[in-house]
């Protein structure tokens, strides 16, 4: 056993702060009061000092530790060069993974940048997210379905875009996040087009075809002319694009042009 | 009458005269009323939810202090105004003649007293209340000047309840009443001058959502700003020009009017 536990000390040996990921209370207080503690945590339920709170909880353990140490070197809490351990959950939800990382601006993949520096809210980018994955789960009518959100710098996004028939959301006022909107949203994503969606969650239109240039745009192979547009549309605006594919199921996010995220509905 | 209570009653009964007794009896009645009354009044000031009420008020964080709680008060006052009551029926019964002008007066007197204090409880309960609810309300704004606004809330129920309690005890309080009401009419005042732009900016903004005489996406010029409209909410409305994010509040887009820009 000696080795395992010589393994399980090198991990942790000399690390400049520590992250814990979504802990209980009790498990923070045996480290209150250490070096540098950062929670990484949905909601900041144990009053941590230091905290980055969790957009969604993504199942991807990368995802969630490159998460939270971009959110830590934004917050200069964490620098480059510096050596941090990891404690979280992999599987039901207790404690069971030590991971070692090594802070590198190489760890930067924008994912921290999607959420917190979009022009939109961070909380209207996470509603989106939460109507994709929706509607990534249940489909529409039990057939996939595809889906193409653009979210902030509507302005932008309705001027380089034109209507593919009447906007069913005009003059109407309802936000993503509202009771009712994944309803109609779920409706409406029968219909050809993106859906505009403005910095405060307002959805503007329905309906659109965006018409950015898409020079010069890489997006892996196999994907089609939805996330085509929804990465190229991001190079030209400040939007995110939230895309929801009708061939493999998954959500991707794009922003400046780039791929940033890739979520599975089934793991949400 | 006398002779025949004098045969039933044994003898030391009789070395006091037979109203002094009764006296006793009343004071011993009026005693367990009181209790009853404490008991009684706790319960159902408890059912009422009046506990749940007051928690976190500054007067139940100062009588859980001295082991007892704003409930626990209320009942207590009352319970004593009873025994007091008992006391002064007791009185009329006996012959103490040199008190019963004194008694007299303060028959009127206390019952008043009584209520212009538990006025004046239930005030600064109230005012505790809403000030912990108002502080609550704000808690999302971060400035700290902001506590002013849940004292003053807290001052004016406070001021209120002394004016009633001192009305309640005859004191003359149409100066207070008056300066009541310079003090309402000057917070109405400050309001209306300091939230009259917002206001006007909210009535345009409504009428902007409701008719959108420009959207979201428009190419558009007010007040010598040309852009593409970004947002338009109840008060302002954010149109981008070339990186440049103008903030015009509604009420300048309708009073300078609108250019929308055809392609």
């Amino acid at each position: 056993m000696d080795s395992v536990d010589d393994i399980l000390s090198d991990i942790v040996a000399d690390v400049d702060a520590v992250f814990l990921f979504s802990p209980n209370s009790s498990f923070y207080e045996r480290f209150e009061g250490d070096a540098t503690t950062v929670v990484v945590a949905p909601e900041n339920t144990v009053d941590a000092a230091t905290f980055v709170e969790l957009p969604i909880e993504f199942t991807n353990i990368r995802d969630r530790i490159r998460f939270g140490i971009e959110g830590a070197m934004d917050d200069d809490v964490v620098a480059e060069g510096d050596t941090v351990a990891c404690v979280g959950s992999m599987f039901n939800g207790e404690t069971d993974t030590a991971v070692r990382v090594r802070v590198s601006e190489d760890l930067r993949s924008g994912l921290y940048d999607l959420f917190t520096n979009s022009r939109a809210d961070p909380t209207v980018i996470r509603n989106v997210f939460e109507v994709a994955l929706e509607l990534g789960r249940k489909g529409q009518k039990g057939s996939p379905v595809g889906a193409l959100f653009v979210v902030g710098d509507a302005g932008k996004v309705m001027n380089k875009s034109r209507p593919l028939s009447y906007n069913p959301f005009e003059k109407s006022h309802v936000h993503v996040g509202d009771p009712i909107v994944n309803v109609m949203l779920k409706e409406f994503s029968r219909l050809d087009g993106a859906f505009v969606i403005s910095d405060s969650g307002k959805i503007v239109s329905a309906y659109r075809y965006l018409e950015p240039s898409a020079e010069g745009i890489d997006i892996p192979k196999g994907l089609g002319a939805r996330h085509m547009a929804g990465g190229s549309i991001t190079r030209d605006t400040n939007a995110t694009a939230i895309v929801l594919s009708e061939s493999d199921g998954l959500v991707r996010a794009f922003k400046g042009g780039e791929l940033t995220l890739e979520l599975d509905p089934e793991e949400y | 009458m006398v002779s025949a209570l004098q045969l039933v009653l044994p003898e030391w009964l009789a070395v006091v005269a037979p109203e002094i007794w009764i006296a006793i009896l009343i004071v011993l009645l009026g005693v367990g009323l009181g209790y009853l009354t404490i008991v009684g009044g706790r319960r159902l000031l408890e059912r009422f939810g009046i506990d749940d009420a007051v928690e976190g008020t500054a007067v139940e964080r100062t009588a859980s202090e001295y082991g007892t709680s704003t409930v626990g008060l209320i009942t207590r006052l009352a319970g004593y105004f009873v025994v007091l009551i008992s006391l002064f029926v007791a009185g009329t019964f006996t012959d103490i003649q040199f008190a019963s002008l004194f008694l007299r007066a303060a028959a009127v007197f206390l019952p008043q007293l009584a209520i212009a204090l538990l006025i004046l409880v239930i005030g600064i309960v109230i005012g505790d209340k809403v000030e912990v609810l108002v502080a609550e309300r704000l808690r999302g704004v971060k400035l700290p000047e902001i506590s002013v606004i849940p004292a003053s809330a807290r001052y004016s129920v406070l001021f209120v309840a002394v004016l009633i309690a001192l009305g309640q005890i005859g004191v003359a309080t149409n100066a207070l009443i008056v300066l009541l009401g310079a003090y309402a009419l000057a917070v109405i005042v400050f309001t209306a001058i300091a939230t009259q732009e917002l206001l006007a900016s909210g009535a345009v903004g409504v009428y902007l959502l409701l008719t959108e005489p420009y959207s979201i996406g428009d190419e558009v010029a007010v007040a010598g700003q040309q852009g593409i409209v970004q947002e338009v909410d109840l008060f302002v409305t954010r149109i981008d020009t070339n990186g440049e994010e103008h903030i015009i509040p509604n009420r300048t887009v309708l009073r300078e009017g609108i250019v929308r820009i055809q392609q």
